[in-house]
């Protein structure tokens, strides 16, 4: 076990963990935010995307001691007008069926607006093609990051 | 019909989360302001066993069927709320367990409450519709009393009863004397015109909480004193640990509190008989969970044990030996028939020599829900209370009861969001393995799954295969056709009560659904079943056989027309003459795709059509769908699928849209992606890299085609499912001259 100090959605926290506790668990079993999702544990499903520096990263994958001075954003804690559009997009899209794995998209959906203004449908197959959905709401995905661009344009 | 103030029962239905805001599962339909919102201590009427209204007026619908993603949530309280005659935007909703009300059976069995087989909203519409009117009914009648008037004088409107002096009362305040009236069975139903919510595009209850992180799921429960637990089972289904040979080192880890030999749960949650006799027999402990502090604690120590398990007497299951037993009774003299019409044995040996063959193969196939299996279990004092994601309440109370010869009552189970099932959260094996857990170590225990253990520990949809012969007439329809179906059966395996029997033997409906009750005029028809029992644990997964089925069928029918070369449409509508309500879905689409004009030379096309009949003949819903193929870089790719459908009444037209999107990505993912095989057995995939899902790069464009019907509310979640993937075989066809008789597809077919 070890101590550490990281932040998180604008604070700071002090765990005492074992240093090759995936950032997720941390998240998830240590401070109680449970909106970031567990699906895979290797990778692979999205479910897990955090912001790490403003970066999407798996937390699944991301051992604690990794971490270092990195600042963590959740989708507890997501903010900022990239945020407020796809997420309002999202429920006027009504994308979510089960919901599970849309913590993962929303959060990957926000990374690509803010790298790309007006993303085309090749863009957010590069960027959301790692955020699995068992549901198969791709088709509500595509639309809700089209409307929340289009949003955005509006507010520039 | 309960008649006490809420205040005054249990309120264990109310989850505690974690975080600040996930209090509950109540979710509000917000983006509307909270000063309405009562104080917990708040007292409230239940006016039927569905609906309780508060002091303040505000409305709880109860929801008896889990939110799975098929929009339960929304859609159900939709219609007690139309009814009721209340503001849609401020009602609640809350989930509701215990009454005779929320009991629905879809074949010859008991009553229960459980959701599957596409059946909520048949099965409750009227139920529904009667009770919000009954409740309306009575705080109508309350207050006509309070006025001293006569009801006739009464009328309604969005939570307030009004007079002709225009005089209003709100729900709130008539709730009361209306919790004490008796309740009309036959209350007056709105008139269709009337309807301000049934019928129409509503929103979803509960986008918000899944788009913001705050929907709680099973795997979100925490409850005060709650340890984590992580499990391995042997890794052959009819395995046994003998040896863990490390338990003092591995309980000296930090956070580590118990090391758990698991009993084995019978997976299927059926009748006692049911199941493959390898599965069952002899009782054993056949999985050891780690319970720690942390859930990371919990998987890297039951990654360390040094554990030692006996393959038993299943060891030898392979996929080879699977599909040699498959082609044995494709092949062989004994078969099960299901129906016989005409003389078709006669004319097929008659005409022995123009008969067309075909052979299809189809795996058993995994649910992966995003969600893994995951429970949370309190065990004290023989009382036990369960919180998940659990798709049937009463089976679920009963396999925990058995489990540890308790009572049913003394089991109380709170549901949460589902994140994801189709089908495998109906059986509670993971459930029973938390409680186990939990009565170990005297403390609550959330039992998570990883996707490795869940993959592997599956209970599959059955593997099939088919041979289909036929001889067709002059004009290249069929003559004469003899269908056999072959592979482990479902309800053998799960439900020897639904089987089918004969004097020749029993058959499994679910095999062949979409074959022997399929709509296309066939003057000679034999269809047969064999069932190959296997050691493997399976069960219902969305669209149940009819994947496999109608995979079959339509790729036959598919082959007729070409033969004949007559247009697919065309063949298609020239042998459903008799059924008005399948051409109209094959017009539809038809119409809707451009069909009778001539595609792009680079673009590839196929039709297929099904009626799904739902369990126990309980409803039907009409399906046509065509599939564009074209290539995009170097591949063929899936690029849009029209999709028509007759539902009867469309209650939301909005999740009905998502389900025939969504049905139709995960039907892709099954016919491109989805295949278990079996070695030492037990399953080889593990994780997504090697049972993968669609990813949005592969979705197509879908073009729902929804037909206004007067017919009730038809079965949905499971039925655009099955003519996806003869669709994609029939342009694949098209395209490269090449027969699909396998899923998942051979990659290789879509490299151009």
């Amino acid at each position: 076990m070890g101590l550490f100090n990281i932040k998180i959605n604008g604070s700071s926290r002090s765990i005492d963990v074992d240093g090759d506790t995936p950032l997720l668990w941390v998240l998830r079993d240590n401070l109680g935010l449970t909106g970031t999702k567990f699906g895979c544990g290797i990778a692979l499903c999205g479910a897990c995307t955090v912001f790490v520096d403003d970066r999407p990263l798996r937390a699944c994958s991301l051992p604690i001691s990794a971490l270092g001075e990195s600042e963590v954003t959740t989708i507890e804690g997501v903010t900022g007008r990239e945020a407020v559009a796809v997420q309002s997009a999202w429920v006027a899209r009504d994308v979510p069926q089960c919901g599970y794995c849309q913590s993962g998209q929303v959060m990957s959906a926000i990374a690509l607006l803010k790298e790309i203004r007006k993303p085309t449908d090749r863009d957010i197959d590069l960027a959301l093609n790692g955020n699995l959905c068992r549901c198969a709401t791709y088709v509500r995905i595509r639309a809700a990051i089209h409307d929340a661009a289009r949003a955005l344009g509006r507010l520039i | 019909m309960g008649r006490v103030p809420e205040s005054a029962l249990s309120r264990r239905l109310v989850l505690t989360g974690t975080a600040a805001g996930v209090a509950s599962l109540l979710v509000p339909v917000t983006l509307v302001p909270s000063d309405a919102r009562p104080s917990q201590e708040q007292t409230t009427y239940d006016i039927t066993d569905w609906i309780t209204i508060a002091a303040t007026g505000e409305v709880t619908l109860g929801l008896s069927q889990p939110e799975v993603g098929q929009g339960s949530y929304t859609v159900l309280p939709q219609i007690l709320a139309d009814e009721l005659d209340v503001e849609w935007q401020r009602v609640k909703v809350r989930f509701v367990t215990g009454k005779e009300a929320y009991k629905i059976a879809f074949k010859n069995e008991a009553p229960a409450q459980k959701e599957g087989a596409s059946m909520s909203t048949t099965a409750l519409y009227e139920r529904l519709r009667t009770a919000g009117a009954a409740a309306r009914e009575a705080l109508t009648r309350a207050a006509a009393e309070k006025w001293g008037i006569a009801v006739a004088q009464c009328r309604t409107e969005k939570g307030f009863v009004i007079n002709a002096a225009g005089d209003r009362l709100s729900y709130g305040e008539i709730a009361p004397a209306a919790a004490n009236l008796p309740l009309s069975a036959r209350p007056r139903l709105k008139d269709p015109n009337q309807l301000a919510l049934i019928g129409k595009p509503t929103a979803r209850l509960d986008s918000q909480a899944k788009s913001i992180g705050r929907a709680v799921f099973g795997i979100d429960v925490s409850v005060p004193g709650m340890l984590n637990a992580a499990i391995r089972m042997a890794p052959c289904f009819t395995g046994a640990v003998v040896e863990i040979r490390n338990e003092a080192e591995i309980l000296k880890r930090p956070g580590v509190h118990a090391v758990v030999r698991i009993a084995a749960v019978a997976v299927a949650n059926e009748e006692a008989g049911s199941q493959h006799p390898a599965l069952t027999r002899p009782p054993r402990d056949n999985a050891v969970c780690v319970v720690a502090d942390h859930f990371w604690q919990a998987k890297r120590a039951v990654e360390a044990l040094d554990v030692v398990f006996d393959p038993g007497t299943g060891g030898d299951l392979s996929s080879a030996k699977i599909d040699a037993l498959l082609q044995a009774a494709l092949d062989g003299d004994a078969a099960v028939p299901v129906i016989e019409i005409g003389a078709p044995r006669q004319i097929l040996r008659d005409k022995a020599a123009s008969i067309i063959e075909r052979r299809f193969v189809l795996p058993h196939i995994a649910h992966a829900p995003l969600e893994p299996v995951n429970a949370t279990a309190s065990y004290r004092d023989g009382a036990i209370e369960v919180w998940g994601s659990i798709q049937s309440v009463d089976a679920c109370r009963e396999a925990v009861a058995t489990a540890v010869g308790c009572a049913t009552d003394a089991v109380s189970v709170n549901v949460t969001f589902l994140g994801g099932s189709f089908g495998r959260k109906i059986v509670p094996d993971y459930v029973v393995q938390a409680v186990q857990a939990s009565k170990a170590v005297g403390r609550p225990v959330k039992l998570i799954r990883t996707r490795e253990e869940d993959t592997q520990h599956d209970v599959f949809r059955p593997n099939a295969g088919a041979r289909i012969r036929a001889v067709l007439d002059e004009a290249g329809y069929p003559l004469a056709v003899h269908a056999r179906v072959a592979g482990q059966s479902l309800f053998g395996a799960t439900r020897k009560s639904w089987l089918d029997r004969t004097p020749e033997g029993s058959w499994d409906e679910s095999m062949v659904d979409g074959i022997y009750n399929q709509s296309y005029r066939l003057p000679n028809f034999l269809v047969e079943t064999v069932d190959t029992p296997l050691p493997i644990p399976v069960y219902f997964m969305r669209s149940v056989g009819s994947t496999a089925a109608v995979f079959f069928w339509e790729s036959f029918i598919s082959e007729f027309a070409s033969r004949a070369r007559i247009d697919q449409y065309v063949y298609r509508r020239n042998l459903l003459t008799a059924d008005p309500l399948a051409l109209r879905v094959l017009d539809a689409v038809a119409q809707a795709s451009n069909w009778m004009t001539p595609s792009e030379p680079d673009l590839f096309r196929g039709i297929a059509y099904n009626c799904y009949i739902g369990r126990g003949g309980r409803f039907k819903t009409y399906v046509a769908e065509v599939v564009e193929l074209a290539p995009v870089d170097d591949k063929l790719k899936v690029k849009r699928v029209f999709c028509a459908v007759d539902p009867g009444l469309a209650v939301n037209p909005n999740t009905l849209a998502a389900q025939i999107e969504g049905g139709i990505g995960f039907a892709m993912t099954t016919a491109l992606h989805s295949r278990i095989t079996f070695s030492n057995g037990g399953a080889d995939q593990s994780n997504f890299f090697d049972y993968p899902l669609l990813s949005i790069d592969e979705m197509p464009e879908v073009v729902p085609i929804v037909l206004p019907s007067d017919r009730p509310p038809q079965g949905f979640g499971e039925v655009v499912l099955a003519p996806l993937a003869p669709a994609v075989a029939q342009a694949v066809l098209q395209a490269t001259g090449r027969r699909l008789d396998v899923m998942p597809f051979p990659d290789a077919v879509f490299r151009t």
